[in-house]
């Protein structure tokens, strides 16, 4: 199974591309998002909102960070802890991507079942990827490898068979050659958590017009909160924005890794003689 | 299929979502309960841990870096 990522044969219609991956994930969440995205949304919030938490008090603690050691330590903890259980819910939201594009429809309760060796293997491919990404913060290309790397992660989860820390890596490594498309989706995301945040913003000034114009409500208060002005409803934001693509960011990672496989199993192939000789 | 062999559609089986031919899922069968491995469950268990913990260190260490820049 380690060589072939092809699981299945619904959805591998188009040649492996940036376009073609997009447009199969917006086809798979679209078929999960009832209620496999729930999952995944619902077990980000806590590592989202604890991450936001912790640049607020940075920032509130500003240049003597150094000295709240024990405050800033607690907060990390409690993020990592959170970050724990977002990884479970991101493969199970895998999962389900992976049985829908082989079956062409939603799975049932099977999604829930990621074996132990996926589950454990992908908490430390995605916990390396987040070290990566905390370690080479300051560098833009660090933060693209560790994006890359946590996507390769979720992707590549159910092709471990066997508990093995460089057979993890090495599964990564092998995808990772795709870097034309995977440096692409990485832009195209950090495109979308940009219009993610500033609708995620919108729909709260949206709501707050509406609120004043139909029910007459006192808003004064409220407008300073949720203003551009208020730090926190900011950080909450772009969590909430991350939040939001999330799923098509696993998805996309999932048909990623699934048509490179087929591609390279000859997978696209056999998928290809099964339509000619249908039509 | 982990042989990667071609095959045709009559000769494979789904398995979990996952085509095999007759030979990998006969193999696949019988090392389903022998394949425990257990040197590479503890060493990955352990790796996850020790990152899970070099990770909250690393994000207080950055973010303390990062803030005294500013």
């Amino acid at each position: 199974m380690g060589r072939s990522a092809a699981l299945g044969n619904v959805l591998i219609h188009a040649p492996l591309s940036t376009t073609s991956v997009l447009d199969e994930a917006t086809d798979i969440v679209s078929m999960v998002a009832s209620p496999w995205a729930a999952v995944v949304i619902a077990t980000s919030i806590p590592y989202r909102f604890l991450q936001a938490l912790f640049i607020d008090r940075l920032i509130e603690v500003g240049p003597d960070a150094s000295r709240y050691g024990t405050l800033l330590g607690t907060t990390a903890n409690l993020a990592i802890a959170a970050f724990v259980l977002a990884l479970w819910g991101r493969a199970v939201f895998a999962r389900a991507c992976r049985l829908a594009a082989s079956r062409g429809e939603a799975p049932a309760g099977e999604a829930w079942r990621v074996k132990p060796v996926a589950l454990t293997s992908y908490i430390f491919t995605g916990t390396l990827a987040e070290l990566i990404f905390y370690a080479t913060l300051f560098s833009g290309i660090g933060t693209v490898l560790a994006a890359v790397v946590g996507g390769l992660a979720i992707g590549t989860m159910e092709l471990n068979e066997r508990a093995s820390v460089l057979g993890a890596v090495r599964l990564i490594a092998r995808y990772g050659r795709e870097t034309r498309i995977l440096t692409a989706l990485v832009i195209v995301f950090a495109c979308a958590g940009v219009v993610a945040f500033i609708n995620v913003m919108a729909t709260f000034n949206f709501g707050m017009w509406l609120a004043d114009v139909f029910l007459g409500v006192d808003l004064s208060r409220w407008n300073a909160l949720f203003s551009g002005h208020n730090r926190r409803f900011v950080l909450a934001g772009i969590a909430g924005a991350w939040i939001a693509i999330e799923p098509f960011w696993i998805a996309a990672n999932v048909v990623l890794v699934r048509k490179a496989g087929a591609a390279e199993t000859g997978e696209d192939l056999r998928v290809w003689f099964d339509e000619v000789r249908e039509s | 299929m982990s042989c990667a062999k071609p095959l045709c559609q009559e000769c494979a089986t789904q398995w979990d979502g996952i085509w095999h031919c007759a030979k990998c899922l006969a193999a696949k069968r019988g090392s389903t309960k022998i394949a425990s491995h257990f040197g590479g469950w503890i060493s990955l268990l352990f790796s996850s841990l020790l990152l899970l913990y070099v990770s909250a260190r690393v994000m207080v260490w950055a973010g303390a870096l990062l803030s005294g820049m500013f």
